[in-house]
């Protein structure tokens, strides 16, 4: 009995001891927590990409996608023929510079959507801070580019002076004018109107004659209830903060003017 | 009373028609709603967000608790699925021998269900007090359910008493339909609870999208934190898995009686028992893949990034990990059916197949364990020449793990069909033509399989994830086409011999202890991943982990903590299931004295 029960431990020993050694004999990877930073007006481009390293090879998770070139495009190395992403940046956008476009890229990842990419890249807000979004955007700048994020772009709580995005379009805005809250919130950037804008959404041109007033406020509102006709595989893409973003005012401005595009 | 009607009227007139009363309910209910928050606020701030754990720390300390009470809850909920089907295969096919084995599977269960409980109220105390910020939050949300919870433990233990100990006492006529019914509704409230808890870690890992860090608990609405995205998937993989559990642990339980039985009829008894094990393990084992995809999917519905992170971010690896404990699963589970062929007459006819099926499944594991997505820096992409291993990176894709699961798992059913087989004699005259076309079934769901496999990479992702849903279809339905020409074939077949229970060299029930045992480990593996996923957050992209302990440890530590977990579990269940049969020696003792001093009597 006792030489069976020796027998049996050995077994069960054994086999914990082989998925365990086995376990431990693969490469190591641990997730990081985002080292939270903090920079002053005076940070240095050193710093700023050694932060930003150090969250995009680990704790920020960027390479769970970028490092592969099938799920998210290629940033380190070149993308096609394309070059590293600090050498490409600043000619994906017309007018964009390279650290508004990797800002944008970050904040409002469908803006921009490469060809042949799924829009699967998430607000990166939400799981880093402002600071941390501008070391990463230095440190890809730095990769076959210039660096040129300071201290007084993170400073300024956000996007670069020159990026209009919903994050700076945020409570604060009080334009009532419907093309200013608009562009405001970048609406452009998945709507096309008056030959203006990325056509990844329905187009605003005619939309008041396809639709009524209480469908685009619907939309607004609560844009993954239901999608247009078309446009199946974009359910989900809009974002669905603009209910908390815009006052009620600019809400009414957008719909009536949206519902008179005839 | 007039008087008492009175007052009340000169109140009301005075508040302008509202009654004192009606102010002071009005003022409860906004204060029910506003005072709250400000509480939870106050108390939040104010309470300590962690607690510490001394040795091992407090996330060691709850992962320890929450694994090896998430064990024997498994064995507990999955244990009354298979003994009320065993029940009910005696009821109607009036074979005693599956109701005593019933009664046995409960017993077991019976004596795991406190250690449940136990490890249940460790892990809640540990909550309270090393994680009381996050243990307040998810209390504001859900403590409704918390209560029917704990008050469904009334109704399933009661419940569970009533089954056992009324087995003898309703064994018959319409009593025994009412016991088997006992059997069910245990069923019922086991699921029951599994569903609410499960409702609270699925809340933790998928919130609804409205709730963000500045949703006060209170304003969360119930419905769609209890029912998120991953709730309901979780429910289904657990109930599978469950069943899964069960069945290698009951196997593992035979196998030791086995080993150490004293008589022939023991040994008998228990190799069947541990035959039936197997069989309920292997057999749910083959559906659970489709579960675990269902999850999976789930998952990345829910949030690309957290299932970018679990298939190719840091998690990678673990996958590796999986692939090759599974092909364990499947290499002991197949070993110990062809060993069972010794004990069938007429098995021998069969034994040559075996070495083509073994050679499947190795390529199959070797398959399946091939890395493909792994994290790679610079040295790394330029060493290999690109970001995939020129060669590895072939066969480390879904379309040949798909290919290689699928393979496999036709494999395990034709070797379970060829057990079957193995000791009877068709007597109906359509036999050959329905063997032929079971092996037909066969053939073309492997052409499917290797098909849609081989096509799978000459087309873009989004078309060849598809494509994994026809090589399960094929599968699916040869397992059902093939066992339902089987049932009909087989009624009426001579047996080419008694199956020689009992007669099983020991190597055969070490593979159930293996397998029991890789069961167990894998269960551990996989609440690692489901947690690990969360990574620094305690409610996904809500509340964040602030404490020391927020980083996500890699697969080596992981893997020592699963299999402490593992040790502990095997150590208590041996204890638990000898105090067991402690108690059956006792009344067996209990029931031969009687009848000696009976005989003893009657001969003076």
């Amino acid at each position: 009995m006792l030489g069976e029960n020796l027998k049996i431990i050995g077994v069960v020993v054994g086999t914990i001891g082989v998925f365990t050694l086995l376990a431990n004999a693969i490469p190591q990877v641990q997730s990081e927590v985002p080292q939270d930073v903090s920079f002053g007006a005076d940070v240095s481009e050193d710093e700023l990409t050694a932060s930003g390293e150090l969250l995009y090879s680990s704790a920020g998770g960027c390479t769970a996608c970028h490092g592969l070139g099938t799920r998210a495009p290629n940033l380190l190395t070149g993308n096609g023929s394309e070059g590293p992403i600090g050498a490409r940046c600043s000619d994906r956008v017309p007018g964009e510079s390279c650290k508004d476009y990797l800002y944008l890229a970050m904040v409002e990842p469908n803006v921009y959507l490469v060809d042949g990419y799924s829009p699967i890249m998430p607000d990166m807000r939400r799981s880093l801070s402002n600071d941390q979004i501008w070391a990463i955007v230095a440190y890809l700048e730095a990769q076959g580019g210039e660096v040129t994020v300071t201290g007084a772009d993170i400073n300024q709580g956000g996007e670069s002076g020159s990026i209009a995005t919903t994050a700076a379009a945020a409570p604060a805005s009080t334009a009532t004018d419907p093309m200013e809250i608009l562009n405001g919130n970048a609406c452009l950037g998945c709507h096309i109107l008056d030959g203006t804008g990325t056509p990844i959404g329905p187009s605003f041109d005619g939309i008041g004659s396809r639709v009524s007033a209480e469908y685009i406020r619907e939309a607004i509102l609560n844009p993954g209830v239901s999608v247009s006709e078309g446009f199946e595989g974009s359910l989900g893409m809009m974002p669905a903060m603009y209910g908390a973003q815009l006052t009620a005012q600019q809400l009414e401005n957008v719909v009536t003017f949206l519902v008179n595009r005839r | 009373m007039t008087v008492w009607l009175n007052i009340r009227k000169q109140e009301r007139e005075r508040c302008g028609g509202f009654s004192f009363w009606a102010i002071v309910a009005i003022c409860g209910v906004l204060s029910q709603l506003l005072v709250p928050d400000l509480l939870l606020a106050q108390a939040t701030e104010s309470v300590r967000q962690y607690g510490e754990f001394p040795l091992i720390g407090s996330r060691a300390a709850i992962w320890i608790a929450a694994q090896v009470h998430l064990l024997f809850a498994a064995f507990v909920l999955g244990v009354p699925m298979f003994a009320v089907v065993a029940e009910a295969v005696g009821i109607f096919g009036g074979d005693k021998k599956y109701d005593k084995l019933a009664k046995e599977f409960t017993r077991l269960l019976l004596v795991a269900y406190s250690a449940t409980a136990i490890w249940g109220a460790i892990l809640s105390f540990l909550l309270v007090t090393l994680y009381p910020g996050l243990w307040l939050y998810l209390v504001e949300i859900f403590q409704v359910s918390m209560w029917i919870y704990v008050g469904l433990f009334f109704f399933e233990s009661f419940t569970l008493y009533l089954y056992y100990y009324g087995w003898d006492l309703w064994s018959k006529g319409r009593a025994k339909w009412i016991h088997w019914t006992l059997g069910i509704l245990l069923n019922v409230w086991g699921t029951l609870v599994m569903f609410i808890a499960n409702s609270w870690l699925t809340y933790m890992m998928s919130p609804p999208a409205d709730v963000t860090p500045d949703t006060a608990p209170g304003m969360v609405q119930f419905w769609s934190a209890f029912a998120n995205a991953t709730w309901m998937p979780i429910n289904i993989h657990r109930i599978i898995a469950n069943v899964v559990f069960g069945g290698a642990i009951v196997g593992a339980y035979a196998a030791y009686r086995f080993l150490v039985a004293k008589t022939d009829e023991e040994r008998a008894h228990y190799d069947w028992m541990g035959y039936i094990g197997n069989l309920i393990a292997i057999g749910a084992l083959i559906v659970l893949p489709f579960a675990g995809y269902y999850l999976g999917r789930e998952i990345y519905e829910f949030n690309q990034q957290m299932g970018i992170t679990m298939m190719g971010g840091f998690m990678s690896w673990l996958w590796i990990i999986q692939a090759f404990l599974i092909g364990v699963l499947f290499l002991a589970g197949n070993y110990y059916l062809w060993v069972g062929m010794g004990r069938i007459p007429g098995a021998e006819r069969f034994t040559p197949y075996t070495k083509y099926m073994l050679v499947v499944l190795v390529v199959g594991v070797m398959v399946w364990a091939t890395p493909n997505t792994m994290i790679a820096d610079r040295e790394e992409i330029a060493a290999m020449g690109g970001t995939h291993h020129p060669f590895l990176g072939v066969l480390g894709v879904m379309s040949a793990k798909n290919t290689a699961v699928n393979l496999m798992i036709l494999t395990t059913f034709l070797s379970f069909l060829l057990y079957r087989r193995a000791n009877s004699r068709p007597t109906v005259d359509w036999a050959k033509t329905a063997t032929q076309v079971q092996g037909a079934l066969f053939v073309i769901s492997s052409i499917v399989v290797v098909f849609y496999g081989v096509y799978g990479y000459f087309v873009p992702a989004i078309v060849r994830i598809g494509f994994s849903v026809y090589q399960v279809l094929a599968v699916l339905a040869t397992i059902i086409g093939v066992i339902t020409i089987d049932i009909f074939m087989l009624r009426g077949a001579e047996s080419r011999g008694d199956i020689r229970w009992g007669q099983m060299p020991p190597r055969s029930q070490y593979a159930l202890f293996i397998l029991a045992v890789t069961f167990t480990w894998l269960m551990g593996l996989m609440g690692f991943a489901r947690s690990g996923i969360r990574q620094h957050w305690h409610v996904w992209e809500v509340i964040r982990d602030t404490s020391n302990e927020a980083a996500t440890p890699a697969l080596g530590y992981a893997a020592i903590v699963i299999s402490g977990c593992v040790l502990i579990f095997f150590a208590l269940v041996s204890f638990i299931f000898w105090l067991g049969g402690l108690a059956e020696k006792g009344a067996e003792e209990a029931s031969s004295s009687a009848k000696i001093e009976v005989h003893g009597g009657l001969s003076q």
